[in-house]
């Protein structure tokens, strides 16, 4: 049982590098990440928040869902669009900056959150709000070869 | 062998997504609850990149990040009692209810502490119940009393448990004494400062965190002793036919009644009865209440008189109050 416990664990080990082979076919690398924002207050009142791996995460608390981009291809990629479903169980944070792209209809339609309604069962509407909010979205014009970058949106868990 | 082990990664995943699409859906239609998601709930975020290359459209995902909602230990627990319950001395209920603010399953330790400061006296305390039939009325045989150390069941998040505290109030405890009792409810994983870990002991092997009640709460229930006492004084003028005082025949004789309630409770369905001393006849139409008229026959109203003797119907009378019965008998 050892033994074949060893074999399993190896191809395991190989079938994980296996996956982005497969995707070097593609122009553009995405790589997602999650970190959980811890804040302390020092002996002096200063509040003080670092990033930290989300070992212990608890209703309420704050993490940055990230996605880093790179164009590995020789060739620039237009109309590039990322699109991120949210988590249900996560709510975008109220400080997301406000000019981030969303939906509050799990992608049907798109705008600054400002901007969009959600209607309610009985027909009325009301102005969407940051627990709202099914997407976000990031758009581009070009990456141009090499060019990587960086997206992120912040939430809290419900 | 080894067939079944390159495919058991992919079914894996497969599950693994189907699982937490499940996941989600519930989190979706469930009303949002006060301690938040469920513990164990497993977070998961994917990004899709579409964008147009030398061949045409492209999407591409990102890998998955997941993470796991650890378990949060939160309780509160209130007293059900509107005010201090008035009482005498003898056995007494004290009802409370407690609440898991967490989000996930815990059992909750109770300890019932009699000797508060500020008491005019301590109660005993005899033991804890659960509200077994979920009626809110403390019924003996039926609502389960707890064995010591005194655990809840495990309630789910968001659930509420209705417990009561039996005591006995002493003989020693006299009218207006008041005495609190506080019921302390702890989290059986542990409590301590908010932000305490305990690891490995959350739901689905997670950790479980102390929130921001500590995991543990008290609450006060109170009693008021009301012991309330009547006294009766029985006061009698004479009118003799001569306009004097003396008992003769013919001599009109006015019993007054007075009724005292002392105490700071009431007492209920107090009746005041007295018989017709031998050798009188009572003088029909002459039974008063407070300076009113009663009819003498029974049924229409508090008072009647028979025969041998009246009887008035006090009702509900509180403690602080006096009321005055007259009736008027002729000696034979």
């Amino acid at each position: 049982m050892k033994l074949l416990g060893k074999i399993c664990a190896a191809l395991m080990v190989i079938a994980i590098p296996a996956a982005p082979a497969f995707a070097q076919d593609n122009a553009i690398e995405l790589s997602g990440d999650v970190m959980a924002v811890k804040s302390s207050t020092d002996a002096a009142g200063n509040e003080t928040t670092e990033l930290v791996e989300p070992t212990v995460i608890v209703p309420g608390d704050r993490l940055i869902f990230g996605t880093d981009y790179t164009n590995s291809s020789d060739e620039t990629v237009t109309n590039f669009v990322v699109t991120n479903p949210l988590p249900s169980a996560v709510a975008l944070a109220v400080d997301a900056d406000p000019a981030l792209i969303v939906s509050v209809d799990g992608g049907q339609n798109w705008g600054v959150l400002s901007a969009l309604t959600v209607s309610s069962e009985d027909g009325a509407s009301r102005s969407a709000q940051h627990a709202d909010v099914t997407h976000v979205r990031w758009t581009l014009a070009s990456v141009a070869p090499g060019e990587s970058g960086r997206l992120e949106y912040p939430a809290i868990i419900r | 062998m080894n067939t079944q082990n390159l495919i058991r990664p992919a079914l894996a995943n497969s599950l693994g997504s189907a699982l937490a699409v499940s996941l989600f859906a519930v989190v979706a239609v469930t009303p949002a609850k006060a301690a938040g998601v469920d513990a164990g709930t497993l977070i998961e975020n994917t990004a899709t990149a579409t964008y147009v290359d030398g061949t045409g459209p492209q999407t591409v995902d990102s890998n998955t990040v997941s993470v796991r909602v650890d378990e949060l230990l939160d309780v509160t627990v209130t007293s059900l009692d509107a005010g201090p319950i008035g009482t005498a001395t003898g056995d007494e209920v004290l009802t409370f209810e407690i609440t898991n603010q967490g989000n996930g399953p815990e059992a909750f330790e109770l300890t019932a502490e009699p000797a508060v400061a500020g008491n005019d006296f301590d109660t005993t305390v005899d033991g804890i119940a659960v509200d077994t039939n979920g009626n809110g009325t403390y019924d003996p045989g039926v609502d389960q009393i707890l064995t010591a150390p005194e655990t809840t069941a495990v309630l789910d998040a968001d659930e509420t448990l209705t417990v009561f505290v039996l005591v006995t109030v002493p003989a020693s405890a006299t009218d207006t004494q008041e005495s609190d009792v506080e019921l302390t409810v702890e989290a059986v994983t542990g409590t301590g400062a908010p932000g305490t870990s305990f690891a490995g002991q959350g739901v689905s092997g997670g950790d479980a965190i102390v929130g921001t009640t500590g995991a543990d709460a008290t609450a006060t229930g109170s009693l008021l002793v009301g012991i309330t006492t009547v006294d009766l004084v029985k006061s009698v003028t004479i009118v003799d036919p001569f306009g004097g005082t003396s008992a003769v025949p013919g001599s009109v004789v006015t019993f007054t009644i007075s009724a005292e309630v002392v105490g700071s409770g009431s007492v209920d369905n107090l009746i005041v009865t007295d018989a017709f001393p031998a050798d009188t006849t009572y003088v029909a139409g002459t039974l008063t209440l407070a300076g009113g008229a009663l009819t003498d026959a029974s049924g229409d109203d508090a008072g009647e008189a028979t025969a041998t003797g009246i009887s008035v119907d006090l009702g509900t009378v509180a403690g602080g109050t006096t009321q005055a019965i007259t009736f008027d008998v002729t000696i034979d």
